[in-house]
C-alpha cells in the first residue's frame, strides 16, 4: 500500500505495521478523514485497534496488535507535545487500554515518517525491533533480556548508536505480569499491562530513529503559537507541578479525606506528613527534570537513603505508601524504584498488594508475612510479583483475577474497576470522580476521566453525586479525550481559558484544517464512544461500569464529622444520566452509527 | 431521580421590620459580608443541604450563596409566624424537619444547629417531637429551633385564627425543650460555644456595635503544597477570622482561580464570604489537582 499523497500538516498520513515474527512490514494509509476524526495518540490508537485487533483476541496472543501512536503536534515546538500513546487490548482488563509517555521516543518515532508504529506477531527469541526512516530490522535481545528497561535502553543505544531512542520493558513485562509497563527514559506507559503485551511478542524494546520532518502549512504561525503557549506555561496554573510536583497532592488529599489508605479502608493516613512533597522537598530533593519539548518540568527527583535518585509522583507514593500503610519514606521510595526496575505499574501493584494485605489480615490468604505497614514485606512481594514467584505469581495477575482464586468474598474489597486497580482518589468523597472511575473505558483510571477536577474545584457537593456531577464528569472526559489525542500534557490544562476553542486553533494552525471548538467537542465524543465500541465487541456489559462493593456499602467520615456515602442507587442514577447524556442506550451501548460518524476534511 | 434531599432544611426568616435597629438587619455588614449571608451560611453548613430564606414582599436582600433559595411572605407585618408558615411549607418539599431561625443571630454556631436537630433523633414522646426548642438562660428560643415541616398547615390555621405568636403554636405541639445543661452536654458544642451565644440576638444599634466589636472566632488555618513551601510557612496557625476571606487575607493569599479552601476537610470552594465559626480549621489548597 502506498502513503496518502498529500497528508494534512503535522501528519505523514500512514502507519507502519510490523510483524515481529519475521520483520516484514506494511504501510497502512491513514486517510485525512480518519486523522481529522481521531487526531492522534489515544484517539487514533483506538481507531487502529478497532481496525486491526481481531475480535475477542487474547491480548497476549501473537495477532493482538500493539500500537505506538504519535500525533499532529509531535515535532512542533509546542510545549509538552513530545508525547506518544501506546494502545492495545489490555491483558489486565481484556478491554481497550491506552497509556501515554513522553520525550525523545515520540520525536524519533514520528520522524521515521509514520503517525503510528504497530507491532504484531511474536518473535521466536527475545528481540529488539529497530525502525528508522529506511525500514525495519530485528536484532537479538538476549543481551538485554532480564535488564530493567532503563538499562536495556542504554544498552541498545550503546550498541546501535546514540540517535536511537527505545521504549522497553523490564523483567515484569518479559514474564507477562498483567500490569507490566513500557517505559522510555524513565517515563512509563503505565496502565493496563502494555508491557505484558510486548513481552508476549518476545520484544524487549522498540527502538526508533529518523530524519523525516512533517510539513506545516504556516511554520511561522506555529512558532508564534508555541511562543505564546510557552509563556503561559510559566504561569500560576502550572506552579504546583513546577515547584513541588504531583506529590503535593498527598498532604492536601489527606486534609480532605480523599487519600486512600489501607486498601480504601480509610480516607486519611496519620503518617502522611512523612511522605509529603513538602517534607521530601526539604530533605531529599536533588533536581528537577523535564520531558523533551516541555517547559513545565514537573519531575522532581529525590534521593533515597542509599543515594539512589528517582522520580517520584503522587500515584507511586499513594499506592506504595498509604494504601499499604507504609510510612517510611526510604521504603516507599525504594518500592517505587523497584517498580521502575521491574517495569510494573505502581498503581496496580500497590492496589493488588494492599488487597492481598487485607486478605492476610482477614485470614483469607496464606502469606502471613504480608502485613499492612511492613515495608520489608512490600519490597519482598514486589520482587515476587516481578519474578512471578511465591504469592507474587498470583498477584501478578492483578486483583480481579486473584479474587477468583482466593474467593471467600474477597472481590468485595478488591480495588479495581474492569480489572484495573484504582488510582489515589477516594470515590466516596469525590463523587464526580466515582462516576468517572465507574464508566471509563480503560477501567479505574484518573487520566482518562479527570473528573476529580470538578470535585476539587468546589461548587457542587463532592460527597453527594447529582446530575451536575454527571455533566462535570462528561466535560472532563471530553477534555481528556482531546488532550490525549492531540497530544498535550494535562498539566498544561489550567492555562487554557476556553480549551476547546484554543485547542482547535492550535490544531488548525498545525494541520491547515479549519477546526473549531464545536468540532473538537464532537471529536471528543467520537473518541469516547469509539473506545466503548471496541469494549462492547470484546464482551463489555453494563455490569462492568460499576464500583467495588466496599464503596457502596461502607461510609467514610470527613473531618467535619459528616459521613460520605455512595449508595448503589445513587451511582446507578448517575450512570443512567451519563448514558443518556452520552446518547447511549439504557445498557450503555453506543448507537451503531455514532462512533463512525466522521467529518469531511 | 438523583438524591439531593438532605436530612433537614434550614429556614432563615429575614422579613422582620428591624424597626428598633433602624435599618434592615439582613443587610448589616458583618466582617466584610452581611449578617444574613453569615446566618444562611452557618445554617447551610449545619443542615447539610438546602436553606430557604423567607423575606417580606419585595424586600431587598444582600447577595447570598447560589444554593440558597428565597420565598416571600404573602403579606407583610404578620410577624414570624407568617414567615414560619411559608418557610415550613417550602421546606416540606425537601425534608421532614427544619431548623428555623431569625436573621439577627451573629454568633449562631454550626454545632448549635446540629445539637438542636439531634433533638429529633432522641424523641421524648412517641413519634418524636414536633418542635425541638432551646430554652437558654430561662428563655424559650422559638427563633432558633427545630420544627417538623408538616406543621406548616397548623401554622396557617393559627394565623387564620389570629393567633400570631410562636407561643400559640407551641401550645398545639409536642415540644422537646433543650435547656442549657442539656445543650452543653454536647461536648463539641460546649467546647466552641460554652456561653450559648448562638442565641444572642441583636435588636438595636448598640447591640450591633457591641457584637461587631467582639473578636472574630478563633480558627486554625494551614496552607498546603506550594502555598506553604513558597513562604516557608508550614503547619497550622491559629488566627481570628469570621469568614474564609478574612482567613485568606491574613494568610496573604487571594482566590486567583488556582487556590481553593476546605473548611474542616469538608466542602471545597473559593467563596470568601463563607462564614467561619469557632473551632473551624481551614485548609488552603492548590486548585490544580491531578497526577
Amino acid at each position: 500500500m502506498s502513503a496518502v499523497a498529500e497528508p494534512p500538516g503535522g501528519y505523514f498520513g500512514r502507519a507502519l505495521v510490523v510483524d515481529v515474527s519475521d520483520g516484514s512490514s506494511t504501510t497502512m494509509p491513514l486517510p485525512a478523514q480518519v486523522l481529522r476524526s481521531y487526531l492522534g495518540g489515544a484517539g487514533l490508537g483506538t481507531w487502529l485497534m478497532n481496525e486491526l485487533c481481531p475480535v475477542q483476541a487474547d491480548p497476549l496472543e501473537p495477532d493482538a496488535p500493539l500500537a505506538f501512536v504519535f500525533s499532529p503536534l509531535v515535532g512542533t515546538p509546542l510545549t509538552t507535545s513530545a508525547k506518544f500513546a501506546v494502545v492495545a487490548k489490555s491483558p489486565l482488563t481484556n478491554l481497550l487500554t491506552d497509556a501515554l509517555a513522553s520525550s525523545h521516543f515520540a520525536l524519533a518515532g514520528k520522524f521515521t515518517g509514520h503517525d503510528a508504529l504497530v507491532l504484531t506477531g511474536r518473535a521466536e527469541t527475545p528481540t529488539v525491533v529497530l525502525v528508522d526512516d529506511t525500514g525495519v530490522g530485528l536484532v537479538d535481545a538476549s543481551e538485554q533480556w532480564g535488564m530493567p528497561a532503563a538499562e536495556a535502553e542504554e544498552s541498545i543505544r550503546e550498541r546501535h548508536g546514540r540517535r536511537w531512542r527505545a521504549a522497553s520493558i523490564g523483567p515484569a513485562g518479559e514474564r507477562q505480569v498483567r500490569y507490566a509497563t513500557i517505559s522510555h527514559d524513565g517515563r512509563h506507559a503505565g496502565r493496563g499491562g502494555l508491557g505484558a503485551v510486548m513481552g508476549a511478542k518476545n520484544v524487549k524494546a522498540l527502538a526508533v530513529q529518523g530524519g523525516k520532518r512533517v510539513d506545516l502549512p504556516d511554520r511561522s504561525a506555529v512558532l508564534a503559537a508555541a511562543k505564546d503557549l510557552r509563556g503561559r506555561s510559566f504561569g500560576p496554573a502550572t506552579a504546583k507541578y513546577r515547584e513541588l510536583g504531583t506529590l503535593s497532592n498527598l498532604l492536601a488529599f489527606n486534609a480532605i479525606s480523599t487519600l486512600p489508605t489501607r486498601n480504601f479502608q480509610d480516607a486519611t493516613f496519620a503518617e502522611a506528613p512523612k511522605l509529603s512533597a513538602e517534607d521530601l522537598a526539604e530533605s531529599r530533593s536533588v533536581a528537577r527534570a523535564s520531558c523533551a519539548s516541555c517547559t513545565i518540568g514537573c519531575e522532581h527527583i529525590y534521593a533515597s537513603k542509599g543515594g539512589k535518585k528517582m522520580r517520584v509522583e503522587y500515584e507511586n507514593v499513594f499506592a506504595l505508601g498509604p494504601m499499604c500503610q507504609v510510612s517510611d519514606p526510604d521504603q516507599v521510595l525504594e518500592a517505587s524504584a523497584r517498580c521502575d526496575d521491574l517495569g510494573v505499574d505502581t498503581i496496580s501493584a500497590g492496589g493488588t498488594i494492599a488487597w492481598a494485605m487485607e486478605c492476610v489480615e482477614r485470614g483469607l490468604l496464606d502469606a502471613t508475612w504480608l502485613r499492612f505497614g511492613d515495608g520489608d514485606a512490600l519490597l519482598r512481594v514486589l520482587d515476587e510479583i516481578g519474578n512471578r514467584t511465591g504469592v507474587g505469581d498470583l498477584l501478578a495477575e492483578g486483583s480481579r483475577r486473584a479474587t477468583e482464586v482466593v474467593e471467600q468474598g474477597s472481590a468485595a474489597f478488591a480495588p479495581h474497576v474492569k480489572g484495573m486497580e484504582m488510582p489515589g482518589y477516594e470515590p466516596r468523597t469525590m463523587q464526580s470522580m466515582a462516576l468517572g472511575l465507574a464508566v471509563n473505558a480503560r477501567g479505574a483510571d484518573h487520566n482518562r476521566s479527570g473528573a476529580y477536577e470538578a470535585d476539587l474545584a468546589g461548587g457542587a457537593d463532592r460527597v453527594r453525586g447529582t446530575a451536575e456531577h454527571v455533566r462535570a464528569a462528561i466535560e472532563t472526559e471530553d477534555r481528556a479525550a482531546i488532550m490525549d489525542s492531540l497530544i498535550l500534557c494535562k498539566f498544561l490544562r489550567g492555562v487554557f481559558t476556553d480549551p476547546f476553542e484554543e485547542w482547535a486553533d492550535l490544531l488548525s494552525t498545525v494541520t491547515g484544517w479549519d477546526v473549531d471548538g464545536a468540532e473538537l467537542h464532537e471529536t471528543a465524543r467520537r473518541i469516547v464512544l469509539a473506545k466503548r465500541t471496541f469494549n462492547l465487541r470484546e464482551g463489555w456489559t453494563r455490569d462492568d461500569d460499576w464500583l467495588p462493593e466496599r464503596f457502596l456499602d461502607t461510609p467514610v467520615e470527613l473531618g467535619s464529622g459528616r459521613t460520605a456515602t455512595l449508595p448503589a442507587e445513587r451511582l446507578r442514577a448517575m450512570i443512567d444520566d451519563y448514558y443518556a447524556e452520552r446518547g447511549l442506550d439504557a445498557e450503555g451501548r453506543p448507537p451503531l452509527a455514532t462512533s463512525r460518524r466522521e467529518p469531511t476534511p | 431521580m438523583l438524591d439531593s434531599v438532605g436530612p433537614a432544611v434550614g429556614v432563615v426568616l429575614a422579613g422582620g421590620r428591624s424597626s428598633r435597629m433602624g435599618t434592615a438587619k439582613a443587610m448589616l455588614e458583618w466582617h466584610g459580608s452581611t449578617l444574613l449571608r453569615r446566618v444562611t451560611g452557618v445554617v447551610e453548613r449545619a443542615v447539610d443541604g438546602r436553606v430557604i430564606v423567607v423575606r417580606a414582599p419585595d424586600q431587598r436582600l444582600p447577595e447570598l450563596a447560589s444554593t440558597v433559595s428565597v420565598r416571600e411572605d404573602p403579606e407583610e407585618g404578620l410577624g414570624p409566624m407568617q414567615g414560619l408558615a411559608v418557610g415550613l411549607a417550602a421546606a416540606a418539599e425537601h425534608a421532614g424537619t427544619a431548623f428555623v431561625c431569625s436573621t439577627d443571630l451573629p454568633f449562631l454556631h454550626v454545632d448549635f444547629v446540629r445539637a438542636v436537630l439531634r433533638g429529633f433523633e432522641r424523641p421524648a414522646v412517641e413519634g418524636g417531637p414536633d418542635v425541638v426548642l432551646p430554652y437558654v438562660g430561662g428563655f424559650r428560643q422559638p427563633m432558633a429551633a427545630g420544627y417538623r415541616t408538616e406543621l406548616a398547615p397548623t401554622v396557617e390555621k393559627l394565623l387564620e385564627a389570629g393567633r400570631r405568636r410562636p407561643a400559640h403554636l407551641l401550645e398545639e405541639c409536642h415540644v422537646t425543650q433543650l435547656d442549657d445543661a442539656t445543650l452543653l452536654a454536647d461536648r463539641r458544642l460546649a467546647g466552641v460555644d460554652p456561653d450559648l451565644d448562638s442565641v444572642v440576638n441583636i435588636n438595636e444599634p448598640a447591640d450591633y456595635r457591641a457584637a461587631r466589636d467582639r473578636p472574630a472566632p478563633e480558627v486554625t488555618v494551614e496552607r498546603y503544597g506550594v502555598l506553604a513551601t513558597r513562604t516557608g510557612e508550614r503547619g497550622r496557625r491559629t488566627i481570628r477570622a469570621a469568614t474564609v476571606g478574612e482567613a485568606l487575607e491574613q494568610m496573604r493569599l487571594t482566590f486567583d482561580g488556582h487556590i481553593v479552601a476546605a473548611v474542616n476537610g469538608d466542602q471545597i470552594g473559593n467563596d470568601p464570604e463563607l462564614p467561619l465559626v469557632a473551632g473551624d480549621s481551614v485548609a488552603f489548597l492548590s486548585a490544580d489537582a491531578g497526577g
